[in-house]
């Protein structure tokens, strides 16, 4: 996906100038043009990583704060250096944090906020204000103002739609800037905060940024699967429109497994699971706790129990189905080569149905990347099979965030608001 | 054990692009298409959380309703969809307002405007309009002009207009309505609507077309030797009488629906999936589009006419002894023709389209039959090897079909035809949306890719201009040929593909 610069260079304009400038560039030099009637997208986007690596040199500047593949690349080799797991995810938080105690001190130039994804800009969003806090934490407030247009793809120049706002600094320096930014917000059009970063950062950043009405955009996959999970359910309850790019990388998932029941003939089959089997890669469980949710919802299952496995990182849960069977639940941790960008992502997926005077049924969904060799094991030669691969799409965070900027729900999905609070309950705490 | 239970896991898992705040007009809120399909498919949509909460229903036409009768009127139509939904119909109907309105008077369209902007206020729905001419045919023009002149479809991003069929009645006709429409706002406004385009199986001709690898290599004249387009009808004209009779199923199936089938049929694979990039391709590949003997035109069309026919319990009249047409009526409810398209693709490939009232089926499909074998080496089970087709079943049993040879159990080496198919109830098992569902959606998303554009309805008018002005000045050279009802049309339909040692496929 090819990106785009803003499309004057940004101004640097000092804080208290930021708005009574952009009131004169829409109403004296942008003349005849009011901007487009879409959405506010507020970001916060540290980019942790990306600074660390350039830092000690793995990667080169400048910082862009968009996902890129040499960095994933980068942030895969330097794992073992780390001391961590191979299977550690590059965007775990903690390979941030490990990666932050090596040695360096290379400078580059810092242009996140600046560059535009085309995903993002063919919503014309009318104004986008990225907050990107620096590694140094005494670095004091800088802001950056520029007028921008996503380029038409076949030629002709459009008409400035909106506008990029950066402010940049410090934590603390961040944190003074916060009143700058409320009259920024137009309250006649919605506002998207999207939350780039882990959800263990200091809570208050959060809060003051994503106050209802704000449609707040999350990533349950990085931080403390309890916090993301608490977070998300808060959010929830209290009636936020929530979501979360975690659920929204499932969707392969959920519609593979939606697909085996398809046919009219297999649907009845769903009325009897008696096991679900999860293998996730890494040690973060939520992705495969909201995938669980989610069928349990949708199956009208009810948690009985859930405690963790024997083996390090696994859960077990029983579930009770509305006839009153049981069906166990087991997810397990599994060690992977090449692990996915994100923590957490689901491996393979077992499903066994009992009906009654049939035989039974195993549906085995398995990742493109990854086998399925624990779950094809044991016990299942009388069974029918359906085995499916699971694409999976090779979309970045920006193209997600695109799909939810486009999709325009002012509400939280209701697959999701149903499924967090199940998925935070089966979680052991 | 089959069960028809919804899929559990499929429920909510679309998640489609939410509409913009809106307030769609509908002119001609009294009518018919009002109550039966466009209020019903925004209250679906509104089920599927497609709808905003910004968003508004203005009834419009002449009767002086209130917003309460409106609702109320709308509630009594809807009423077995309310019954299982009623709290979504609730707040749904807090949405519905009314105001008479008189498209030919000035004061009426001030007055509109004002209403508008009310509705803008209370229901937050930022000027974004989307204007729907469900009117009768010869006020399409009036309408725009009248929209224009009130400065309604000044913003040309906020507000669109949709226009229902007939668009014009003839090539000349057309061509003069689309200088009127584009004098009053962009093309981009425009959504000319064919409600068979909102059909999933006439989209699914594109993704089997273009999402798969394995037919498009033998998509072409090396390997097609015939098209069918058939679009049969069980019913008659019913109440439909007065608009028929000054249509016939020329105008009224063959120039829209069965041109439109044709169009997504054979025309080139677009560089990407946008409106602009289909919607050339479909023009170019109307534009290559003639009748088989443009010379003479009446060689290549056989018109029919149903006549009383059916079963002793249950007769049936014929079209003349339908209420409203008149007993000499020479209106066709019957026509079947041949054409080809005159591109390196379809070079010599005949396309025959039928389509037809009071017939034995009521269906939709498109049957492409491939050339035979080179070389004959087996016997075949019926005499002679069928050639391969792949119907592609537009309703009812949406879905498609493979005919092939293989061998016959048992010693020696006989073929026998055999089907492979694929079908949306067996697969899929869910019902799909009524097409005015996704074309409402569409246009209010400003998403033009299942409408036409005014190149193509010009196009589709100009391949069938010959035949037009043949009924219109000579109309014994192209006679209306009675035929039984319930039966597949005329003998002289099959002798169009007879001439050329072919046949109808018999559904």
């Amino acid at each position: 996906m090819s990106t785009q610069l803003t499309l004057q260079a940004p101004l640097d304009v000092p804080p208290a100038e930021v708005y009574p400038y952009l009131d004169r560039l829409w109403n004296h030099g942008l003349e005849g043009t009011t901007g487009a009637a879409t959405f506010t997208l507020l970001i916060w986007e540290p980019s942790w990583l990306e600074q660390q690596m350039v830092r000690i040199g793995r990667i080169e500047g400048p910082i862009r704060g968009l996902e890129r593949d040499d960095l994933i690349e980068a942030a895969r080799l330097i794992t073992a250096d780390c001391d961590l797991p191979f299977s550690t995810a590059p965007m775990d938080p903690r390979l941030a944090w490990k990666v932050g105690q090596l040695e360096g001190q290379l400078e580059a130039q810092d242009l996140r906020g600046q560059f535009i994804p085309n995903a993002i800009s063919v919503h014309t969003p009318r104004r986008l204000i990225t907050l990107v806090p620096t590694l140094d934490a005494s670095q004091s407030l800088e802001t950056m103002v520029a007028a921008y247009c996503p380029l038409p793809d076949e030629g002709g120049a459009g008409a400035a739609c909106g506008d990029a706002i950066v402010l940049r600094g410090g934590m603390e320096a961040l944190r003074q800037g916060l009143p700058l930014i409320q009259p920024l917000i137009d309250e006649a059009l919605p506002c998207w905060v999207w939350w780039n970063s882990s959800l263990d950062e200091p809570p208050e950043m959060l809060e003051a940024l994503a106050p209802l009405p704000r449609r707040l955009v999350i990533d349950t996959s990085l931080g403390q699967p309890a916090r993301c999970l608490d977070v998300l359910v808060e959010r929830i309850e209290a009636g936020q429109a929530v979501n979360d790019l975690n659920w929204l990388r499932l969707r392969s998932w959920r519609e593979s497994l939606a697909m085996v029941f398809d046919p009219p003939s297999r649907r009845d089959a769903l009325a009897h699971v008696v096991q679900l089997d999860i293998d996730v890669e890494g040690d973060h469980p939520v992705k495969g706790l909201l995938l669980t949710a989610w069928m349990a919802d949708r199956l009208g299952w009810h948690l009985i129990d859930s405690s963790p496995a024997e083996e390090p990182g696994g859960i077990n849960a029983e579930f009770q189905r509305t006839d009153g069977t049981t069906v166990r639940f087991r997810q397990m941790p599994v060690p992977v080569g090449l692990p996915k960008a994100h923590p957490g992502a689901i491996v393979g997926l077992r499903l066994i149905c009992e009906p009654a005077d049939r035989p039974a049924l195993c549906v085995i969904l398995c990742s493109e990347s990854g086998g399925c060799m624990r779950l094809e094991s044991g016990g299942m030669a009388a069974m029918e099979l359906v085995e499916e691969v699971v694409p999976l799409p090779e979309e970045n965070e920006e193209m997600e965030m695109a799909r939810l900027l486009g999709g325009g729900h002012d509400t939280t999905n209701p697959l999701l608001a149903s499924a967090a609070p199940l998925a935070a309950t089966i979680l052991p705490r | 054990m089959t069960t028809l239970l919804t899929n559990p896991l499929r429920v909510g898992l679309r998640q489609e692009r939410v509409i913009t705040p809106q307030c769609i007009v509908i002119f001609g809120a009294s009518g018919d298409l009002t109550h039966r399909k466009l209020v019903p498919a925004l209250f679906e949509l509104f089920r599927q959380r497609r709808l905003p909460s910004e968003f508004a229903v203005l009834g419009c036409a002449r009767r002086p309703w209130s917003d309460e009768e409106f609702r109320s009127k709308m509630g009594e139509a809807l009423a077995n969809e309310i019954a299982d939904h009623p709290s979504a119909w609730e707040q749904f109907s807090q949405g519905l307002f009314y105001e008479p309105v008189d498209l030919q008077q000035a004061d009426h369209l001030v007055r509109l405007g004002q209403r508008l902007e009310g509705i803008d206020r209370l229901r937050a729905t930022r000027g974004n309009r989307t204007f729907y001419l469900s009117v009768s045919p010869e006020f399409y023009g009036s309408g725009c002009r009248a929209l224009a002149a009130a400065g309604l479809l000044a913003d040309a991003e906020r507000s669109r207009v949709v226009i229902e069929k007939p668009f014009g009645r003839d090539y000349g006709s057309a061509q003069q309505l689309n200088k009127v429409v584009q004098a009053c706002a962009k093309e981009s406004q425009v959504f000319r609507i064919d409600h068979y385009l909102g059909k999933e199986t006439v989209q699914n001709i594109l993704v089997m077309r273009f999402a798969n690898t394995i037919f498009e290599p033998i998509w072409n004249r090396n390997y097609i030797a015939n098209v069918q387009i058939t679009a049969a009808e069980t019913v008659g004209v019913e109440d439909r009488a007065g608009y028929y009779e000054s249509s016939g199923a020329l105008r009224d199936m063959v120039q829209n629906h069965l041109t439109q089938i044709l169009a997504l049929t054979a025309m080139e694979p677009p560089g990407r999936f946008d409106a602009e990039a289909i919607r050339n391709e479909k023009a170019k590949v109307l534009q290559a589009a003639r009748l088989a003997n443009e010379d003479e035109p009446w060689k290549c069309c056989v018109r029919g006419q149903y006549s009383s026919g059916g079963s002793r319990a249950r007769p049936l009249s014929g079209y003349r002894q339908e209420p409203g047409v008149n007993a000499n009526s020479t209106t066709e409810t019957y026509v079947a023709m041949k054409l080809f398209i005159n591109n390196w693709r379809w070079q010599g490939v005949p396309f025959y389209l039928r389509t037809g009232k009071r017939l034995p089926k009521r269906l939709s499909e498109v049957v492409l039959t491939f050339r035979q074998a080179p070389v004959h080496l087996f016997d075949a089970a019926g005499g002679a090897p069928t050639p391969n087709q792949l119907i592609l079943r537009i309703q009812p049993d949406e879905g498609a079909e493979i005919k092939f040879e293989v061998k016959a159990p048992g010693s020696g080496m006989r073929s026998r035809p055999v089907d492979m198919g694929f079908s949306y109830d067996d697969s899929f098992g869910e019902p799909s949306d009524e097409g005015y569902v996704r074309l409402l959606a569409d246009a209010m998303l400003g998403d033009p890719t299942l409408y036409t554009r005014s190149d193509e309805v010009e196009a589709a008018w100009r391949l069938y201009t010959p035949l037009l002005e043949l009924i219109e000045e000579s109309p014994w050279q192209l006679p209306v040929h009675p035929y039984e009802a319930r039966t597949w049309g005329p003998a002289a339909a099959d002798s169009l593909l007879g001439d050329d040692g072919l046949g109808w496929r018999r559904p």
